[in-house]
């Protein structure tokens, strides 16, 4: 194996320590330097489903209830559904893998990939199930090219992917800032903002009772996404932790202006989505909440809030609430895989 | 108008939304400018006596919401969803937004010339809807029974059961979809279709319009409409071990699911993977590929747009494919091995539990080499399993198949366990010799016996306990009252009753079982402030169901001595002189009463030779706006989602307590949503009331348990019940589960538990990243001490 490169002459009190983004290959287990990279890997596991088990029946039906405005809204959304998780495990893949030198990291982000494979092979099923037409399948595939607001939100992605995709190691401070960048790019950009804004049309939709199928696969990655999102921020936190002269004024000023972009990307695709009028969501309402979810990302990233707007969708303040279905109506999801112990008959319950 | 929109030149840099002025587009097509005043009215028109509601606010988040040309129809729709996502904030908005949604739907139903009940039946029979008695006895009394209708019955809704009323009971007209009956026309019209007089139909159309009873949802569904299919529940015996009889099951199963039945049925007879099948010499595949066929036919059934078909497997842990059957939830593994809409359940003979705690062998019999066990139970049955294992094809640790069990249970909820034995020896109708019950039913609460010709049916209703609660504890006369109005109506369902299959219709004119249910048992304990794990609440419980069941049984003796006792009542236990309490061996409080009742039975007989069973009450508690039947409550702030959408649920009586404290505040709130619906860390609340609004998870099993086993004398049948935990492990589950087969209870239903990780909170504020815990950064020698991975021999966070 390589010896460690020295680039940390500057950070005297690192001495010996090996650090996060060392460049290198770490292949020690134990001891464990991060057990807490180690204990997301788990609960990542007890959350496994598949894509067999989301019933898209239903849904059929509630397509031909829509307004031409809500079918408008549908295969657009489904057409960013269509390539949105696969950009991000191409980024997870070029840029993530090789530079959190962490084996229990890299467990977890070879979990998160089989996620987003997971997803990419729903949202498949899910466009295969919608869109009985090839053609327009294909088209869906080609949003990213052919539809202007889908193709924007795409080049954002790509412009972060790019930015750090030469680096194979990271020596110096303005390295590990450039991939900190990506990182909180995809974490609270792409998986904490485009995603999450994706998210609330369905779970508008599936507050008027609408396409339940569709609903309840995004529960499911809407549950994971959530998880990445949380290691993501774990990585940011930890590397902070071990080097706390990264984040600099400038440095937050340019997640600031990148969460901004984003909202900006985000919004005109929300113009694009709404432009027939859906009545109980407004284009406006939808850039106020866009800023506060970004607003969020930026509270948990230690930095101060760039609109200080609040959350006008009350339908998604009931994705915060704990989930009780009767099995009538839908499947539960809210099971765990992955149970331990043997068979014994004095435990307290 | 057209003026109006040329004023607003468009302008790049502003959304175009914001800068007009809002249009409505009328029912007659004209544009007309958004008049938030006008919307103020109307909420107005409904707020009455909810003094803590904002009609401006509503109005304004309305508006907010809407697009510029949308229909007056929309607008409609939208305020009564925009007031309906202000009940977290504020309960009241949930009347609020009920009583918008009954004026649209009042609206609706006027909008086609149906000014009253009997023209709304009339109409709806000239759709094709309502059957011809129905019709015929609504035309014969159509001045009595408008009066009849309850103008301010609609008040009583809260929004999710109304919204679940109008989505999916109300009649539809087949074209236009439009409803035709509005909720208090309905509620009256299914008690026209069980009724001989008028005077008796407007008694029980005011019981249910009351919500202190509701029938459930088949009769709601279908009472008076010219498919009487009222019954909630088949128990199907297992197909005979052979081709035949397995498609025959499959056809059986397919008609009862299509008229909103839901099903059990046993698997135990037909053999097991590997079994010498003699007309081709061939070996069988064993039950798996059949149940699989079985779990496509159940999809494939919709029961009328309403809800999917759903069924329930049991099989017997004997059966050699138990090990497969225990894997057909899982979400890994070969598809054509996994069964994704089915429902499985555990019939297990005491034996087995026997062998569990003596850590003893299991052996796995094919049921083509001792095809009598299914038919066994008590003695009889441990006689010949025991013969039969030297036959056995495999043997197996009791506890490691056990073990299986509880793994399927925390993984799936599914694979419930149930008590073949305890089931059959306490059960009245298997006094005679040949009767065996050989199933429970979808949700466990039904025990009857069937055979390959009989397929036992049962009906169902639920006695609303929070409307029988005054200041002063429990309205013993009109819980009585309202019991002896159900009874009456569950056995007037038999005669009524369109049977989807000849083997059912063969079943219930026998038998002539109803299941009298309980729910809102929970608001009760709130509302007389008893914790659900107290003594006080257990006797409560225990005395509740008492009464339930002595009134239950002197209502059905009355009708005997009217009618008859029903046909089989001389293979029942009651006709030998036995009641269920005293078999069971329980304490009876009422002596007098019950030492009367069996002297009028000795005389009379039963008319029904079961009378109750405690259903899980999913949707009609909904309705009723009270908590399921004897759960306790899940949070205190959870959200239901169903065919309608999604639904804010929030506890009531907590938010009382919390105004009476000035506590109810968005920062308490918060609190409690970041908690996921508990208050155990509000601390401002003294301690006593955090322990009365535990949640479900919070409160110890063993009470569930033991308040089930204490009320489970004075029920004949059985009771879902489901059991929480939120971590769950094997030890645990196992411990759980064998504490609850001592307990003597019969059958038990779900194992909830809650996922490992959850959705990241969208709009609870964020904890920022100073605030938060620091991520461990250890150095190596102190990872080496302390592991996560393996809390139990650390000791540092603890």
């Amino acid at each position: 194996m390589t010896t460690i490169p020295d680039a940390r002459t500057s950070s005297s009190a690192a001495g010996e320590r090996h650090l996060l983004l060392d460049p290198g290959m770490d292949l020690t287990l134990r001891p464990m330097r991060y057990p807490r990279f180690f204990d997301r890997f788990r609960d990542a596991i007890k959350n496994t489903w598949t894509v067999e088990e989301v019933d898209l029946h239903s849904d059929l039906a509630d397509l031909h209830k829509l307004s031409p405005a809500e079918q408008h809204l549908v295969s657009r959304l489904v057409a960013f559904f269509a390539t949105g998780d696969t950009i991000v495990a191409n980024n997870l893949v070029l840029n993530l893998y090789q530079h959190v030198n962490s084996p229990e990291g890299r467990l977890y982000l070879s979990r998160q990939l089989f996620e987003e494979a997971v997803h990419v092979q729903f949202y498949l099923n899910l466009l295969d199930t919608y869109v009985p037409d090839e053609q327009e399948r294909f088209e869906a595939f080609a949003a990213v090219e052919n539809i202007p607001s889908i193709a924007r939100k795409a080049e954002f992605c790509f412009k972060w992917i790019d930015s750090i995709f030469e680096l194979r190691e990271l020596r110096t401070k303005e390295d590990r800032r450039a991939f900190l960048l990506n990182l909180i790019c995809f974490a609270a950009c792409i998986e904490g903002l485009f995603f999450y804004g994706a998210f609330a049309y369905v779970y508008f939709l599936r507050s008027r009772g609408l396409l339940h199928g569709l609903a309840s696969g995004t529960n499911w990655v809407f549950r994971d996404e959530s998880m990445h999102m949380a290691f993501a921020f774990d990585v940011v936190d930890t590397v902070r932790a071990e080097e706390p002269d990264l984040f600099d004024a400038r440095m937050e000023q340019q997640v600031r202006e990148m969460l901004a972009e984003a909202v900006e990307c985000e919004v005109q695709f929300a113009e694009d989505l709404l432009e027939q009028g859906v009545s109980g969501m407004s284009p406006a309402d939808m850039r106020e909440y866009l800023q506060h979810v970004a607003d969020r990302r930026l509270a948990a990233l230690g930095i101060e809030p760039l609109y200080g707007s609040g959350n006008p969708f009350a339908f998604m303040e009931l994705q915060d609430v704990q989930e009780l279905s009767n099995f009538f109506e839908r499947r539960v999801s809210a099971y765990q895989v992955g149970v331990t112990g043997t068979v014994g008959f004095d435990d307290d319950f | 108008m057209t003026a109006t929109q040329e004023q607003g030149a468009p302008d790049q840099a502003v959304p175009t939304q914001r800068r007009h002025a809002m249009r409505v587009r009328k029912r007659n097509g004209d544009l007309e400018p958004v008049d938030v005043n006008k919307i103020v009215k109307a909420v107005e028109r409904w707020v009455g006596d909810l003094d803590d509601v904002d009609p401006l606010r509503v109005a304004t988040k309305t508006i907010s919401g809407l697009y510029d040309g949308a229909t007056t129809a929309e607008l409609d729709k939208l305020s009564i969803h925009t007031a309906a996502e202000l009940i977290g904030e504020e309960p009241q908005y949930s009347k609020l937004a009920a009583r918008l949604l009954a004026a649209y739907v009042d609206k609706e139903v006027r909008g086609q010339g149906v000014a009253s009940f009997s023209q709304s039946i009339r109409y709806a029979h000239q759709q094709g809807l309502i059957g011809a008695e129905a019709a015929a006895f609504v035309a014969r009394n159509a001045r009595k029974l408008d009066d009849a209708v309850d103008l301010d019955g609609d008040l009583r809704f809260e929004y999710f059961g109304l919204r679940t009323v109008a989505d999916r009971y109300l009649l539809r007209h087949p074209e236009t979809r439009l409803v035709v009956e509005t909720p208090q026309y309905w509620l009256l019209r299914v008690a026209c279709g069980l009724s001989q007089t008028p005077g008796e139909a407007i008694g029980f159309y005011r019981l249910m319009s009351s919500l202190a009873y509701l029938p459930s949802s088949p009769t709601l569904f279908n009472s008076g409409t010219r498919h009487t299919q009222l019954s909630s529940c088949f128990l199907v015996d297992s197909p005979q071990d052979e081709l035949d009889s397995i498609y025959e099951r499959y056809h059986q199963v397919a008609k009862l699911s299509k008229f909103s039945g839901g099903i059990g049925i046993s698997w135990s007879r037909v053999r097991g993977r590997g079994a010498l099948i003699r007309g081709t010499n061939g070996k069988s595949n064993g039950i798996v590929p059949f149940l699989k066929t079985l779990d496509a036919g159940v999809a494939a059934v919709n029961q009328g747009g309403r809800r999917k078909g759903a069924a329930c497997v049991y099989l017997e842990p004997w059966h050699p494919d138990i090990e497969e059957f225990l894997e057909l939830r899982d979400n890994t593994g070969e598809d054509a091995r996994r069964t994704h809409n089915l429902n499985l359940a555990n019939w297990i003979p005491d034996e087995f539990m026997r062998r569990v705690e003596a850590d003893g062998e299991w052996s796995l019999i094919d049921p083509s080499d001792a095809p009598e066990l299914p038919d066994l139970f008590g003695e009889e049955f441990d006689e010949a399993y025991r013969a039969a294992e030297k036959k056995a094809v495999r043997r197996v640790r009791a506890r490691e198949l056990y073990g299986r069990m509880m793994r399927t249970l925390a993984q799936t909820g599914n694979g419930w366990m149930t008590f073949k034995d305890r089931s059959n020896r306490l059960s009245n109708q298997t006094g005679a010799a040949g009767n065996t019950i050989h199933l429970s039913n979808l949700c466990t609460e039904i025990l009857e016996v069937n055979s390959d010709d009989e397929t036992a049916v049962c009906n169902l209703g639920s006695v609303n306990l929070g409307a029988h609660v005054t200041a002063d504890g429990i309205d013993w006369a009109r819980l009585r009252e309202t019991v002896r109005t159900a009874v009456v109506f569950l056995d007037r369902v038999i005669d009524i009753n369109y049977y989807p299959s000849a083997q059912a219709a063969a079943s219930n004119p026998r038998w002539r079982p109803v299941g009298l249910g309980l729910m809102g048992l929970q608001d009760a304990f709130f509302a007389l402030r008893l914790p659900f794990d107290s003594a006080e609440a257990r006797a409560l419980s225990t005395r509740v169901q008492e009464e339930i069941f002595l009134t239950a049984l002197e209502t059905s003796a009355d009708l005997a001595q009217r009618f008859g006792p029903h046909p089989a009542y001389p293979e029942t236990r009651a006709a030998a002189g036995e009641l269920h309490p005293e078999i069971w061996g329980a304490d009876m409080e009422q002596t007098p009463r019950w030492a009367a009742l069996k002297e009028r039975i000795a005389e009379h007989g039963l008319r029904n030779s079961l009378l109750i069973a405690i259903a899980p009450t999913a949707t009609i508690a909904s309705i009723a706006g009270c908590y399921e039947c004897i759960e306790p409550q899940v949070s205190n702030l959870f959200k239901r989602e169903t065919m309608s959408g999604e639904f804010l649920q929030i506890n009531t009586y907590l938010v009382r307590e919390l105004k009476a404290r000035g506590l109810w505040t968005s920062a308490i709130r918060e609190q409690i949503k970041r908690a996921d619906g508990s208050v155990q860390q509000i601390a401002e609340l003294p301690a006593d009331v955090r322990e009365l609004f535990r949640t479900a998870w919070e409160l110890p099993q063993r009470a569930l348990i033991d308040l089930a086993a204490a009320r489970a004398p004075f029920i004949d049948q059985s009771q879902s019940l489901n059991l929480f935990m939120s971590a769950p492990t094997i030890g645990k589950l196992s411990s759980m589960y064998l504490y609850a087969w001592k307990s003597g209870l019969k059958t038990s239903y779900y194992l909830r538990s809650r996922p490992a990780t959850r959705i990241q909170q969208a709009t609870v504020p964020v904890a920022p990243a100073a605030a938060t815990a620091p991520i461990a950064v250890l150095p190596d020698a102190e990872a080496l001490a302390c592991s996560l991975e393996n809390p139990e021999s650390c000791e540092a966070c603890q």
